[in-house]
């Protein structure tokens, strides 16, 4: 909305639209839930064979070294054109995290993979003991020599039953004060012995989320990250990486689009009680779109984005959110089907989309997490 | 988040504050008891360093910049709560500047040696700002008009800028306060200032020729005056922002500072979400529109969004500060107030995302 190409730019932009039109299954477009991995795969290696999968990472590890705005491009082409959301704990997560932290070896072994798809990656953070205070976690890797032996249990461990591998948060000094100076950053091979993995079916009716047990899992000494007991800063380094790209206002203009679509489709879009929800929700919409933008426009003058970076989170997950809130008005008796519902310009799938815009204020750092940590960080509020 | 500025844009902002910090809220206390609510010296002031003529081109003898440098002018002025007109001046000069010929009212405006002020709205709510209901008989480059404005901020007055119904569509004019069958009423506000009635009665006025680059010369003072708004409205809840997080990092109870409160703390980080995205949202449409052509939609959003946050961050503000918050001796009581008044000037929230409806084509109408 307040960004505009250069030349340059709208031809990636045009190059981008143009093969995705020609190469994005038709069977993956416009799906709310993530696709299981035998469909999704596929469409990850086509694009990492394009040489686009990674358009954030230096091309020295197989990414595009793309600029901010071109990578801005991609996510708003790809949101454009519907293609589904890809597992990104490898791309966002844990490939960065080897940029920075990882030795050689780590980096030779792992970010190869990840780049052509073929070993899918786990986020290993959350315990049943240990959500929004996760510094509590009791998983424990005790070394003994050579290797760690891990015991403990992860929870809402989004495609822990479709990865390879995770990257976990462990304790390794009990004693440690504060807590979390006593966790290291640990990979682990999910396939190995010791190692059980259950699926949890969400509200959304989909099994994105799992548990893993881990019962004397022996994992070499090797594939530590960085130092022992310094996970937590390994960790919140990487916390900023996709700030910006998870704020993306794309997202809640193509909720915008669904919502118009949904309430002409059941004639809600003439009640004037309803046209000025819909107002306040388009001009915060706008809103978001200025704060993405003024954010790229700092990023890319070398200003550092710091903490209050964050706002965006808060403030484009609650509307997202909102936004959902105010699709299932719009459909009115369709609110409970559970099935997309059929629309002049195509079904919209009120329930399922609604049901996704509920997690985005509770991953990540839930909403009062999040207000925690700018009242101290941004706002100086006292503790 | 900061905004990205050149060198030039941060230095008029930083001139901007320290001209404001003479003002501040001693100072608009002091204006609540007086017949003239600001001070015309000031205003002559603020016409010296340029900014009454900051969007009229040089070659009309202003300083030919844009509506971001307009907006850090008016921020400040928001965040001083300046009482002079600044903001309704710049726009009035670049209303009169954007015909071939400059209006001869337009120099006397852009040094403050004489005050315009845009007279466009006609009812409490509802207005449609291109269908105004006053009559424009036009004849050459006059007109005569017959008609209502209400809420016009006509203190120290020398003329208006009112919009009338023509037959080639909406007109703006502009008429002398002296001019014949013009009666002016007045009401207090809650602010300490007054707000005008102004009857035009067959009273003769000068057609002002619109920019070639704007839909119509209604339509580009109107925008202007709405991103205006905003700026000031900005101004406002971020001076009220930060008195309140000094008072929530000072204020003790329960033997703790009030600020380590949760419930405090996180009423505290929405205060700051509304003003960023309203910092955001001003200036990014500043950036990428035109003075004398602002996208519709943009102008009204931005009146919009200042107008509800600005609203609801001063009276959490008031909130925060308990009961001292509610006495007329506290100075954040006068953040609300300024923000009742600029918020419902030339439509509230509620007013401007109706018109959203409209100008976005939110009705369902093909």
């Amino acid at each position: 909305m307040f960004h505009r190409d250069t030349p340059a730019e709208a031809e990636f932009r045009t190059a981008v639209r143009t093969w995705l039109e020609a190469n994005l299954p038709v069977a993956l477009r416009g799906r709310v839930l993530r696709p299981p991995p035998a469909e999704l795969m596929p469409w990850y290696r086509t694009l990492s064979r394009k040489g686009w999968i990674a358009p954030h990472w230096p091309k020295q590890y197989g990414g595009m070294g793309a600029t901010l705005n071109e990578q801005i491009i991609m996510t708003e082409e790809l949101a454009r054109a519907g293609a589904p959301p890809l597992p990104v704990q490898g791309l966002n997560h844990i490939g960065p995290i080897l940029m920075e932290f990882g030795t050689d070896a780590q980096k030779a072994r792992h970010l190869p993979p990840i780049i052509e798809g073929t070993v899918i990656w786990a986020q290993g953070y959350s315990e049943p003991g240990a959500g929004s205070d996760l510094a509590s976690l009791a998983t424990r890797a005790t070394l003994n020599g050579d290797h760690f032996v891990v015991q403990g249990h992860k929870i809402w461990t989004t495609w822990a039953h479709h990865s390879d591998w995770i990257y976990a948060l462990v304790r390794t000094d009990p004693q440690a004060q504060p807590r979390h100076a006593g966790i290291s950053f640990l990979l682990i091979d999910l396939h190995s012995p010791g190692i059980k993995v259950r699926p949890i079916t969400t509200i959304a009716n989909d099994d994105e989320f799992a548990e893993v047990f881990f019962d004397s899992v022996i994992v070499p000494a090797e594939n530590l990250v960085g130092k022992l007991n310094d996970g937590w800063r390994i960790a919140n380094a990487l916390l900023g990486h996709e700030r910006l790209g998870t704020s993306n206002p794309q997202f809640s203009l193509a909720a915008l689009d669904s919502i118009k679509t949904m309430a002409q489709a059941t004639g809600m879009i003439a009640d004037p009680g309803f046209q000025e929800r819909l107002a306040a929700a388009s001009i915060d919409v706008m809103a978001l779109s200025a704060m993405f933008s003024h954010a790229v426009e700092l990023t890319n003058n070398a200003k550092s984005l710091g903490p209050e970076a964050s706002v965006i989170k808060i403030f484009g997950s609650e509307l997202l959110q909102s936004l959902n809130e105010l699709l299932l008005e719009a459909s009115g008796g369709h609110g409970s089907a559970a099935r997309p519902v059929a629309t002049n310009f195509g079904a919209i799938d009120v329930a399922g989309s609604f049901f996704q815009s509920r997690r985005v204020t509770i991953y990540g750092g839930s909403s009062e997490i999040q207000r925690n940590v700018l009242a101290r960080r941004v706002l100086n509020l006292p503790n | 988040m900061d905004l990205h500025l050149t060198q030039e844009q941060a230095l008029l902002r930083s001139s901007a504050a320290k001209f404001i910090e003479a003002a501040g809220p001693k100072v608009a206390r002091g204006f609540r008891e007086q017949d003239l609510g600001f001070a015309p010296a000031r205003l002559r002031q603020a016409g010296e360093l340029g900014w009454l003529g900051i969007l009229v081109s040089e070659s009309a003898g202003g300083s030919g910049l844009g509506l971001t440098e307009l907006a850090l002018v008016l921020e400040q002025a928001g965040r001083g709560l300046a009482c002079e007109p600044i903001g309704l001046a710049a726009i009035a000069a670049a209303a009169l500047a954007q015909g071939d010929t400059p209006h001869p009212m337009l120099k006397r405006v852009m040094t403050g040696e004489a005050l315009v002020v845009p007279a466009l709205q006609e009812r409490a709510y509802g207005d449609d700002p291109q269908a105004p209901r006053t009559q424009a008989v036009a004849r050459g480059g006059a007109a005569r008009l017959t008609g209502q404005k209400v809420f016009v901020c006509a203190e120290g007055a020398d003329g208006f800028l009112v919009s009338a119904a023509s037959d080639d569509g909406p007109v703006l004019c502009y008429v002398a306060r002296d001019a014949t069958g013009v009666t002016l009423s007045f009401t207090a506000t809650v602010d300490g200032r007054k707000l005008a009635t102004v009857s035009l009665a067959d009273t003769p006025a000068d057609l002002v020729s619109p920019h070639p680059s704007s839909r119509n010369a209604v339509d580009a003072l109107h925008n202007m005056a709405l991103l205006g708004l905003a700026a000031e409205l900005l101004g406002v809840m971020e001076r009220a922002q930060q008195m309140t997080l000094d008072y929530l990092r000072l204020r003790k109870q329960f033997g703790k500072l009030i600020g380590s409160f949760q419930a405090l703390q996180h009423q505290a980080v929405n205060i700051y979400l509304r003003v960023e995205a309203t910092r955001s949202l001003l200036y990014q449409i500043a950036a990428h529109n035109d003075a004398y052509r602002i996208d519709a939609a943009m102008a009204v959003a931005a009146k919009a969004k200042a107008s509800e946050a600005a609203l609801a961050v001063t009276e959490a503000c008031i909130q925060l500060h308990g009961a001292i918050g509610f006495t007329d001796e506290h100075d954040i009581g006068l953040y609300l107030k300024r923000a009742m008044l600029l918020s419902s000037l030339f439509g509230n929230a509620a007013a401007q995302r109706r018109r959203y409806v409209a100008v976005a084509g939110l009705t369902g109408a093909a």
